[in-house]
């Protein structure tokens, strides 16, 4: 085994753990504070996508900039499904929940559809091809920059939740509802905070990933997946455990692609983890609820 | 009401083929649609309803939210398609090879997730995953043909090879598939076993309390639930005649299935038929009607040009009347499951009932 | 003299440092009802998780009909013919009563024509057949307490162990629950009564066993019990000893 190859592959396992974490950090911050299984979660990163594709296409805007007008405009949609759409079944029964963002999912792959045609789509700028070498390895700057970035968020979400008033009041109705509410908590507005940040967070994996990636409407669906495993993996509702798990998973696919018979066996690889944690081991690896 | 209309129902579904080529039915028909794609609309009706109906065993009776059902029908699809191919044997004989093998896995499925206690969306989670290592091992394993799947070799009208040129046969063959489950479904739900299940959907740890064997029940609604999709997919195979992992073992394929029996009414007999009625039209005819084959250079070239606003907007949307990229049956069934989960959320013939109460 | 409908010798139950129940010796004959009384944590429901297979003894036997049944699971010492009610009531609210109660039946009954006829006959024993067909989410406390017992007498059961069934209940309800509990006895069956009320004990048992931090202080005749100095002290405090 060529050390060089080795190496390249752990580090393009690592920057694509760090989106995978960005995405999973999303899906727990929702779950911890919630409990809602979001299954439309990868949805909104290829919606990232087509706003950074459309921002292109139309208006020549560079994905960075695309990077960062996607925050408040990801936070505001999230902010709006939670508000009619999450809102009205957080007290019906676990299947109906599911069942909504279900439905959810299969409403916004098909608009992604219907809007922009299944075809792949890609978003080429000038500087996509362009690598730095970094003791012997070869990085594409675009997969750098996106990991850095998606890791940096996720640690600013972190930091956020435990050092600021909203994160503890976010911390605070996850753990208790009830009491967050006798002390004066909006603790609805608290929830569409959190699936406000969360669907944030997943748009701008999708954005990030736009000159390296490539955009069609079913790209939700595999990365909502990985979210589940990474999420399961680091504990539901744990930060440190999505960042973590989505390093490790991202690690783990990239050696399954240059260790195992096929490259597209990986994904084998990591369902079967998936399952094998689920039943042995499903509180992850940072302990939290059983769900 | 419904114990006159189902008789005349059935009398006039089973008459339907007669005259589906006529006059009458040619004129009622939206443009471009012959007798013989009316008649496949149906098919695809009794098809889903059975699988709608066989999941709602373990998915809406027993309350435990399978998401990874297409495996089963895949792998009853694929027991008897290589049977067939490889052996000869006839696909009756394989259905019940299908049903037994689809059977057998779901009682693992089931014992595993049972077993280490997996509940509400972790059990969900289990099946997705299992679902989708089925799908990637029929991917890559060569015996099931990989991503090109299997091809049946047309061999001419046969009842004992199931191969038939015209539609009717298997029209009929589904619609005894539909009656017979659903009939299956009505004795279950009168029977101690039905009444175990609902008591287990609506409260496993009192059910447990009052003496009731949960994990046993639990486990036999999954080996038929199971086992009676793997049957469904085995008549998929002898409908298409081309089986191939992308199409039959998709979490796609899983909630198709679910949606007809969420939105009929998972804890009823009839549910998943209505919801299948209901749905199936509404996907063939917004197929019809908006047969979205746009591409996406279209789309581009629209977003790209250097045409004024007004000029893009009316391009765009005329790109859009004419079904767009495709996709639009199934944003409106996901329009439909969130419109059932707001407002109907135990479907619609339980929301039925209860207005006419009133 | 004739066997004991059940027996209990020397059950003895410890959750880590706490002895719950401490040698408990107890028994009831046919057509009897038997009280079992003591202050809030004395150790009653855990002495009937014991007896009916919730919960396995650290020490000590039980017998049902002359049969050994420590280790036996409970809806195999339910189809013996034990039945028991729970203090915290969960009916499985989309159903109707009458098919709650079937549920109960169905424990020993496969056919559910045979099931809907026992457990019709049970609630029209318990005097609630008016109810049938009211979706068991809607009913109110007491209701719901008698759809529990109900469902508990749909099994036919030869014993059945009532856990604060007057629990919520207003005065006027806790006399009609007193007269349930005598028809049950009058149609064959024997009641073990764990109960808070003294006037429903006193009016109901025709023994009482005193239970007390997990140990038996006290047996017999409710005249007896009422007089007994250890029975005042425990529910009453020292110094009201007379």
């Amino acid at each position: 085994m060529d050390p060089v190859v080795l190496s390249q592959t752990i580090v393009s396992g690592l920057l694509l753990g760090g989106i995978f974490a960005l995405v999973a950090v999303g899906l727990t911050l929702i779950f911890g504070v919630m409990k809602i299984l979001n299954f439309a979660h990868g949805d909104f990163l290829m919606l990232g996508m087509y706003f950074a594709f459309l921002g292109s296409v139309m208006l020549g805007i560079d994905p960075y900039l695309s990077a960062i007008l996607s925050l408040p405009v990801f936070f505001g949609i999230g902010w709006i499904i939670q508000s009619y759409l999450i809102r009205p079944v957080l007290k019906a029964p676990e299947h109906i929940q599911i069942l909504l963002t279900v439905g959810l999912s299969l409403f916004l792959q098909n608009l992604a559809l219907f809007l922009f045609s299944p075809d792949f789509q890609s978003l080429r700028v000038g500087y996509g091809g362009a690598t730095m070498s970094l003791l012997g390895v070869s990085i594409s700057y675009v997969r750098l920059v996106a990991g850095l970035i998606a890791v940096a968020a996720s640690l600013g979400l972190y930091l956020l939740l435990g050092r600021t008033d909203i994160g503890k009041a976010l911390r605070a109705c996850a753990e208790e509802k009830l009491g967050s509410m006798a002390v004066g908590i909006d603790v609805d507005r608290m929830y569409k905070i959190a699936f406000g940040l969360g669907i944030a967070c997943v748009a701008l994996a999708g954005v990030l990933m736009t000159p390296f990636f490539y955009i069609a409407p079913q790209v939700g669906l595999s990365f909502t997946l990985t979210a589940f495993v990474v999420v399961v993996l680091g504990g539901l509702g744990s930060l440190p455990g999505a960042l973590v798990g989505g390093l490790i998973v991202g690690l783990m696919e990239s050696l399954g692609e240059i260790f195992l018979p096929s490259p597209s066996m990986k994904q084998m690889a990591t369902f079967t983890i998936f399952l094998l944690i689920l039943l042995f081991r499903p509180q992850g690896l940072f302990g939290g609820r059983r769900g | 009401m419904m114990r006159l209309g189902i008789p005349a129902l059935l009398l006039f579904l089973l008459l339907l083929p007669g005259f589906a080529d006529s006059a009458i039915v040619a004129a009622i028909l939206p443009g471009g649609l012959s007798g013989s794609a009316l008649l496949s609309v149906f098919v695809l009706i009794f098809l889903f309803g059975y699988l709608a109906q066989s999941w709602n065993i373990l998915g809406g009776f027993a309350g435990q939210l399978s998401l990874g059902h297409a495996a089963f029908f895949g792998i009853g699809a694929y027991t008897s398609t290589l049977l067939f191919v490889e052996f000869g044997i006839s696909p009756w004989i394989g259905m019940v090879a299908g049903m037994a093998t689809a059977g057998a896995f779901g009682l693992a499925v089931g014992f595993l997730s049972f077993h280490y206690r997996l509940a509400g969306p972790f059990f969900t989670l289990a099946t997705i995953a299992f679902a989708e290592l089925t799908r990637l091992a029929a991917l890559h394993l060569k015996f099931t043909g990989g991503s090109m799947g299997i091809l049946i070799p047309l061999q001419g009208d046969s009842l004992w090879l199931v191969q038939f040129t015209d539609k009717a046969p298997y029209y009929y063959i589904s619609l005894a598939m539909l009656v017979a489950v659903t009939a299956l479904v009505w004795w279950i739900a009168r029977s101690r076993f039905g009444y175990y299940l609902h008591a287990i959907r609506q409260d496993e740890d009192a059910a447990e309390a009052v003496g009731i064997d949960t994990r046993r029940c639990k486990l036999v609604a999954a080996a038929v639930s199971a086992g009676l999709t793997g049957a469904g997919g085995t008549f998929y195979a002898q409908y298409t005649q081309y089986i191939v992992p992308n199409d039959i073992l998709t979490v796609g394929l899983s909630v198709e299935i679910i949606l007809r029996a969420i939105i009929g009414g998972s804890t009823t007999v009839f549910g998943p038929v209505v919801g299948s009625f209901i749905l199936t039209p509404v996907a063939e005819m917004t197929r019809v009607l908006l047969p979205g084959a746009g591409s996406g250079a279209t789309v581009v070239q629209l977003f790209a040009s250097d045409a004024g606003l007004v000029e893009k907007l009316t391009g765009y949307f005329a790109f859009l009347s004419s079904g767009g990229g495709g996709g639009g049956a199934l944003m409106l069934y996901g329009l439909i499951l969130i419109f059932t989960c707001l407002v109907m959320p135990s479907g619609a013939i339980p929301w039925l009932r209860a207005r006419m109460r009133r | 003299m004739t066997r004991h409908l059940l027996e209990a010798k020397r059950v003895t139950k410890r959750f880590g440092g706490l002895t719950a129940v401490g040698g408990v010796d107890f028994h009831v004959d046919e057509k009897e009802i038997v009280g079992l009384i003591g202050p809030n944590g004395a150790g009653k429901t855990t002495f009937f998780q014991v007896i009916s297979g919730f919960c396995a003894p650290d020490q000590g036997s039980v017998k049902f009909k002359g049969v050994d049944v420590v280790g036996l699971k409970p809806h195999k010492i339910s189809r013996m013919g034990m039945s028991r009610t729970f203090q915290i009531v969960r009916p499985f609210a989309e159903m109707s009563v009458l098919d709650n109660v079937m549920i109960g039946a169905f424990g020993i009954h496969r056919k559910t024509k045979d099931a809907r006829r026992a457990a019709m006959d049970a609630l029209e024993l318990v005097g609630f057949a008016a109810w049938a067909e009211r979706r068991a989410g809607d009913l109110p406390v007491a209701g719901r307490k008698r759809l529990e017992v109900a469902k508990a007498m749909a099994g036919a059961p030869a014993l059945i162990l009532l856990d604060e069934v007057m629990a919520g209940l207003t005065p006027t309800e806790q006399n009609a629950m007193i007269g349930t509990v005598r028809a049950i006895r009058d149609s064959g069956v024997t009641v073990i009564v764990i109960e808070h009320v003294m006037h429903v004990i006193m009016s109901l048992c025709d023994r009482i066993y005193v239970l007390h931090h997990g140990e038996l202080i006290c047996e017999g005749a409710p005249e007896k019990i009422v007089r007994d100095p250890q029975v005042v002290q425990a529910y009453l405090g020292e110094g009201f000893a007379p």
